[in-house]
């Protein structure tokens, strides 16, 4: 039987993705050609070019300690959100739990609320709690933000895992606590490397959160919001291409690692 | 539960003729400590379910839930910190936003702008979503949807970023027009509604590609066939099996979109105008600076929170039916 759907209009399909394509690539690949323009403004067209800027990032002391502020965040942040996002999934994956639903939707209540209204309601928490804004009080926002996406990516994964497998390891004669370590956690790897990346990406990209609940020292979406606002200068943009570079790679990579392991 | 009692029991009768494994694991369940302290909690039902408990609800109760009670709670405060005498409650915070119009029209602005950045995003992704899932062959389908994912791994203010050097006065669109001889001077594009939009679209179209994509995948072909063989158009293919079988991509894109456009707060203060000031920019505003006004801050939080909220909840029922499940 033949199928219908090629009937469809198909090059006016083909011609909108084709064109939201452009439209997504298109400022990125101008941005990236920009930082290449050996010129003190930004603006078209390109007629020389250098890697001067490149020299200028690699060397620049607030741009390098931004990156490793950045990334110590995103390390911590992902550790306690992999931690506690996947101890949830096992408490609402446990058998016999009451209000299931009720933990699930309040599990994933951060991700639900919009993102300013989430970085204000932590604001006016560590205000009242008296906990000082600064680098702990960003870790703890991010981890907030990140759990519920955990929760999603173990619990999708822990449903298509069979129940069995612990069972046997129990009747074998492993305690819970080894039954976890060596049956569900490995059983867990793919979710997990997909909900680590996804947290080590959002904790760099997050602005609003560290917009309130930071402190003197900035991080890399900081760094880059002070210099645009600052006055533009080809040297963000060969700051934002190295940056895009390394996490358009990580993400890469882990699309490609949990394809595979899924197969 | 039977069976997990009595292998408790065993276990703790004889410790040492539990079996033993290979590598770290095996030194640390080997050791004295392990049994007084790990093991006895992953050998007690009781206080295995007690640890599987607490933490997580813990967790929740402070960190999900306590930081919006904390804003409520302010948000009817006349002051924060509170005066010596204690705290004075008072709606005065919620009458101050329907009294004055400086905070009430932006609100409405932020409402319809969310709105309408949820509807065109919508119109413009579901065809992409259909090529993808429908016309490309499966064996391209990953590098077609990898091309649009790409740049979604670029930040958010490195894409704002972008956005700004492509609508700027001497970016490149006024650039390339100007080259092609269309105009003389350039178009203002930036710090508008105009360059708004397009930004937190360019921001935020993910979120309704990935549920679209996976509805529509999900639609199986014989459906579509029957319906061809039954004597349907393409339009009424699209109207009448197409469209209602990709109802809950489209009910979770739209809401996802929705909640993230209406809470963005980087996009605004860098692509929008004096013209163009939306609620996120006023709330914030209310929190930094030398105006210290957190109980009005709070109290427009939680009617921002609970308006989106309502919004995306109405519009589950209206298009969803009850059948809607948010996952």
């Amino acid at each position: 039987m033949r199928s219908y759907f090629s009937d469809f209009p198909k090059t006016a399909l083909q011609a909108s993705y084709w064109l939201f394509v452009i439209y997504l690539l298109l400022p990125l690949a101008l941005m990236m050609a920009i930082s290449f323009k050996d010129a003190n403004f930004v603006a078209f067209p390109i007629d020389k070019w250098t890697l001067k800027w490149y020299a200028q990032v690699l060397q620049d002391k607030q741009f390098l300690e931004a990156c490793l502020y950045s990334i110590f965040i995103a390390v911590m942040t992902t550790l306690f959100a992999t931690i506690i996002g996947v101890w949830i999934a096992l408490l609402i994956s446990a058998e016999g739990i009451m209000a299931r639903s009720v933990i699930f939707a309040l599990a994933c209540l951060p991700a639900v609320v919009p993102g300013l209204i989430n970085a204000i309601s932590l604001r006016i928490f560590i205000r009242v709690l008296d906990i000082p804004t600064g680098t702990g009080a960003i870790i703890l926002g991010h981890t907030v933000h990140a759990v519920p996406f955990v929760v999603i990516m173990v619990l999708t994964r822990l449903r298509s895992m069979p129940n069995n497998l612990v069972d046997a390891a129990r009747d074998l004669g492993a305690d819970s606590f080894v039954a976890f370590m060596r049956v569900t956690l490995p059983y867990l790897v793919p979710a997990l490397a997909g909900g680590m990346v996804f947290c080590v990406l959002t904790s760099i990209d997050d602005f609003v959160r560290t917009f309130f609940l930071g402190g003197y020292q900035t991080t890399l979406p900081m760094l880059i919001f002070a210099k645009v606002q600052g006055g533009m200068s080809p040297e963000i943009n060969a700051m934002a291409t190295l940056v895009l570079i390394v996490t358009a790679a990580i993400g890469l990579y882990a699309e490609h690692f949990t394809r595979r392991s899924r197969m | 539960m039977m069976v997990d009692s009595s292998m408790t029991e065993t276990a703790k009768v004889s410790p040492r003729a539990g079996p033993s494994y290979a590598g770290w694991i095996g030194k640390l369940v080997a050791s004295p400590l392990y049994a007084a302290t790990i093991g006895l909690i992953a050998n007690s039902h009781k206080t295995r379910l007690v640890l599987l408990l607490a933490i997580p609800l813990v967790w929740i109760v402070t960190l999900h839930i306590g930081p919006i009670y904390q804003m409520a709670r302010i948000s009817i405060m006349d002051n924060y910190p509170p005066a010596p005498g204690g705290p004075v409650y008072t709606l005065d915070n919620y009458r101050l936003f329907f009294q004055e119009p400086l905070y009430f029209m932006p609100f409405l602005r932020s409402i319809i702008f969310a709105v309408c950045v949820t509807a065109t995003t919508l119109i413009v992704v579901y065809p992409v979503a259909y090529y993808v899932a429908k016309v490309v062959k499966p064996e391209n389908r990953t590098r077609a949807l990898l091309l649009l994912l790409t740049p979604f791994w670029a930040g958010e203010l490195i894409r704002t970023f972008s956005v700004i050097m492509f609508l700027a006065n001497r970016g490149a669109v006024n650039v390339f027009l100007r080259e092609i001889g269309l105009i003389d001077r350039p178009i203002i594009l930036l710090y508008n509604y105009f360059s708004l939009s397009f930004g937190v679209i360019y921001l935020i179209s993910l979120f309704m590609l990935l549920p679209l994509y996976s509805a529509i995948e999900k639609i199986p072909s014989s459906l579509v066939d029957a319906a061809a063989d039954l004597g349907a158009g393409p339009w009424q293919r699209f109207r009448r099996v197409i469209l209602p079988l990709s109802k809950d991509g489209i009910i979770s894109g739209c809401s996802l979109v929705y909640l993230t456009s209406i809470g963005v707060f980087a996009a605004p203060l860098l692509l929008g105008g004096p013209n163009s000031t939306i609620f996120p920019e006023i709330i914030a505003s209310l929190f930094h600076g030398s105006s210290d006004k957190w109980p009005e801050g709070a109290a427009f939080s939680i009617l921002m929170l609970a308006v989106s909220l309502s919004t995306v909840g109405l519009f589950m029922r209206v298009v969803g039916g009850r059948t809607v499940k948010l996952m």
